[in-house]
């Protein structure tokens, strides 16, 4: 039998493997990714560490810095049923129960020679965080302290004023807009003196250009799933995507993996495929998942045919790109500085004004109801949830769901009282149902 | 004929009701540890009550925090849609029920249909329950089934500020070693419960008519308590029937199910046991 010649042209893709390629797909990429961080951390190349909001990856991959998000660090932890022991050695070391567990994971992770699941990760050689969560100006410190790295926090300035107030071509927009952009350009200088390399602005143009692909498709997948059913899981195979959007952006590869991820959702969609045998019931997250428990957490809701359509999470850790935002790569610095302000506020006023935008939400991704995932360890992503659900259940008359455990820590599931409150919510919300289909029917 | 079982933290409830929504027999066991026992021999005993045999049952329903773990159960469903169905039943203008057990606290918004509209529970902390109380009289050196004549002879109640059902111990010896009556103290804790459950009820948008049920509805202290902070009528089913809310609630359902098995052809006399979640 001669040889099958290994230049002959790809088959065509075949439907069982287009459907789930971007599960497959987004988790090798997450192990080449942590395979690149392990080599990093053998050889000492220069590493960045950032945050999965305001990363600025577009400036920093113009380095070739290798990019370090502790947020996924951690989680990856509670994934993998080993974030405990982490958070023991942090509280061990000192640190108060009350704080945020994504932090002591890593503090933990880092006493232990920065020694992760998924490999060792790199010492940092520069450090950027934002002021979109007021932790991240405190964690940076600890890194400052512990390495005597250099840290670079960008301050994006708050909106003025109530509600969704952010005004593109505003002189206010434009002088905030300057002073970002004055930021950024600190920020390549403090780049240049960390890598040696020189600035060149066509690196910095490639990647918003990567950007750009990336958050078209990005935007387009999260619209395809208001389709009934949606082709994916929002808070599970979210995560993957998540993963991907933060690890790779401004990338071609992570352009390329969007784009084939929108090919198979589009399939998807054309086919009526969605995640389990009848999806009974479409809802929204706000807040993350329980990451210590998460196949657990999951269960609970597919359980009772529940797939989660779209969640915030996806908008805020996914780096704003949920927008399909545009950048203008002939102005490049004002153009990241332009978009840094757009998502950026969005981010730090969500907890005063998300309920309108929630509600829009609700409606366009047909969902039945909202289920707030409150974390115990984490002030910012709370604050404003029960509010946000008074406001939603009493005018809007969305139903809703209220759970508390925490990102990362399993001392704080319970899942007896979990699954109490979510059982009851599903009865609720099956009456609900019957009651307007029986209404419907006149 | 068909039968509601509540497996709750304290105590194990059964009812068996005909299909005409009579109450024809009841048992209340111990729960313990042996979650499947205990729902074993309540069911037992609820048969004996009723003078069924088993085979004269067409259908369980189950709830209560083990409601999963009830062998001869048909259907689960949880303590909120029972206790809802139970106090509508019972009282049917009711618009906001409270449930207070001996670990959970719940308030229960219904609509004007008598669903489930939204709810409330205590969350990771037993103060506002049950054995917050029980607590409070053990440290006292008291039965918990004293809590009740005890609190009802009270004059003087005083402050019990804590939030915590643990370190309300050391507020209690403080009491105690202060002079304070025990029936001030356990008065006291009483009130410290209902103004918990009325925080609550608050919560939900709580409306009239607002019914009170679970075992702490046998409380005569707490009754009083409540209707003292809610400074409104509350409905409260005669002798036990509060603390049988549930498995009526449950009992309830299960006719509602075979009655929509049998409208749909599908009822074929509990050869249909396929354990599932409650959908209306």
């Amino acid at each position: 039998m001669p040889e099958m010649s290994v230049t002959q042209a790809p088959a065509p893709q075949k439907e069982g493997e287009l459907v789930g390629r971007g599960r497959r797909d987004g988790n090798r990429l997450f192990k080449e990714w942590y395979a690149e961080l392990d080599a990093a951390a053998e050889s000492g190349d220069p590493s960045a560490y950032v945050f999965v909001m305001g990363s600025a990856a577009e400036v920093l991959k113009a380095f070739d810095l290798n990019l370090v998000f502790p947020e996924i660090n951690s989680l990856q932890m509670a994934v993998r049923k080993v974030s405990l022991e982490y958070l023991n050695k942090a509280e061990d070391y000192g640190y108060s129960t009350d704080v945020c567990g994504y932090v002591k994971a890593d503090v933990g992770m880092h006493l232990d020679g920065r020694k992760h699941p998924n490999g060792r990760i790199p010492k940092p050689s520069i450090v950027v965080a934002t002021n979109m969560c007021n932790t991240y100006v405190k964690w940076v410190e600890i890194w400052q302290r512990m390495y005597g790295c250099k840290v670079f926090v960008l301050d994006i300035p708050g909106q003025r004023g109530i509600g969704w107030s952010t005004e593109p071509g505003s002189e206010q927009f434009e002088n905030d807009r300057r002073y970002v952009q004055s930021q950024l350009e600190e920020l390549i200088e403090a780049c240049v003196a960390v890598t040696g390399k020189p600035f060149k602005i066509e690196r910095l143009q490639e990647n918003l250009a990567h950007v750009n692909r990336m958050a078209a498709d990005w935007s387009a997948v999260l619209k395809l799933n208001q389709n009934i059913p949606a082709p994916f899981n929002a808070m599970a195979d979210g995560l993957t995507y998540m993963g991907v959007l933060s690890a790779y952006r401004g990338t071609e590869t992570g352009a390329r993996y969007m784009a084939e991820l929108r090919e198979e959702m589009e399939h998807k969609v054309r086919l009526g495929l969605g995640t389990i045998a009848e999806e009974r019931f479409r809802l929204h997250g706000v807040g993350p998942a329980c990451y210590s428990y998460f196949r657990r957490f999951l269960e609970l809701f597919q359980d009772w045919g529940a797939v989660y359509v779209n969640s915030e999470y996806l908008a805020y850790a996914g780096g704003g790109l949920d927008l399909g935002i545009q950048f203008d790569v002939e102005r490049p610095l004002e153009s990241l500085a332009e978009q840094l302000l757009i998502t950026g506020r969005r981010s730090m006023s969500n907890m005063f004004f998300s309920q309108d935008q929630l509600a829009d939400t609700v409606r366009d991704w047909k969902s039945d109801g909202i289920v707030y995932h409150s974390v115990k360890s984490c002030r910012t992503v709370s604050t404003g949830m029960a509010d946000s659900r008074e406001y939603l259940t009493r005018i809007k008359d969305v139903p809703a769901l209220f759970v508390e455990s925490d990102l990362v820590d399993p001392r704080l599931w319970s899942e007896a009282q979990f699954k109490n409150r979510i059982d009851a919510f599903f009865e609720a919300l099956g009456a609900r149902k019957a009651a307007a289909l029986v209404a419907a029917k006149g | 004929m068909v039968v509601g079982i509540d497996v709750g933290a304290t105590y194990t409830k059964a009812f068996a009701l005909d299909e005409d929504k009579n109450v024809i027999g009841r048992s209340m066991v111990k729960t313990g540890f042996n979650l499947a026992g205990a729902a074993e021999r309540g069911y037992a005993e609820v048969l004996t009550s009723a003078g069924l045999a088993e085979e004269e049952v067409d259908y369980v329903a189950s709830t209560g925090y083990g409601r999963y773990v009830v062998p001869m159960r048909d259907l689960q469903i949880t303590e909120l849609t029972c206790h809802a169905k139970g106090a509508w039943h019972q009282f049917p203008q009711t618009r906001t029920v409270l449930d207070v057990g001996g670990q959970t606290v719940k308030a229960i918004k219904l609509d004007e249909r008598g669903k489930v509209r939204s709810f409330r529970l205590n969350d990771k902390c037993a103060a506002g329950t049950g054995a917050f109380l029980e607590k409070t009289a053990r440290y006292m050196g008291l039965d918990p089934a004293e809590i009740g004549s005890l609190a009802m002879v009270s004059k003087e109640p005083v402050t019990i500020s804590s939030v915590c059902a643990v370190f309300a111990e050391s507020e209690v010896i403080n009491h105690l070693t202060s002079g304070t009556r025990p029936e001030d103290i356990m008065y006291g804790a009483v009130l410290s419960l209902a103004g918990r459950a009325h925080q609550l009820m608050k919560r939900v948008g709580m409306e009239p008519e607002f019914t009170f049920c679970g075992g702490m509805s046998r409380n005569e202290a707490f009754v009083k308590a409540i209707k003292h902070e809610l400074k409104a009528p509350v409905n409260v089913p005669d002798g036990d029937m509060g603390h049988f809310n549930g498995a009526l609630g449950a009992g309830l359902l299960a006719l509602d199910r075979v009655r929509k098995l049998q409208a749909a052809g599908e009822w074929t006399n509990r050869s249909h046991r396929a354990v599932q979640g409650v959908s209306a």
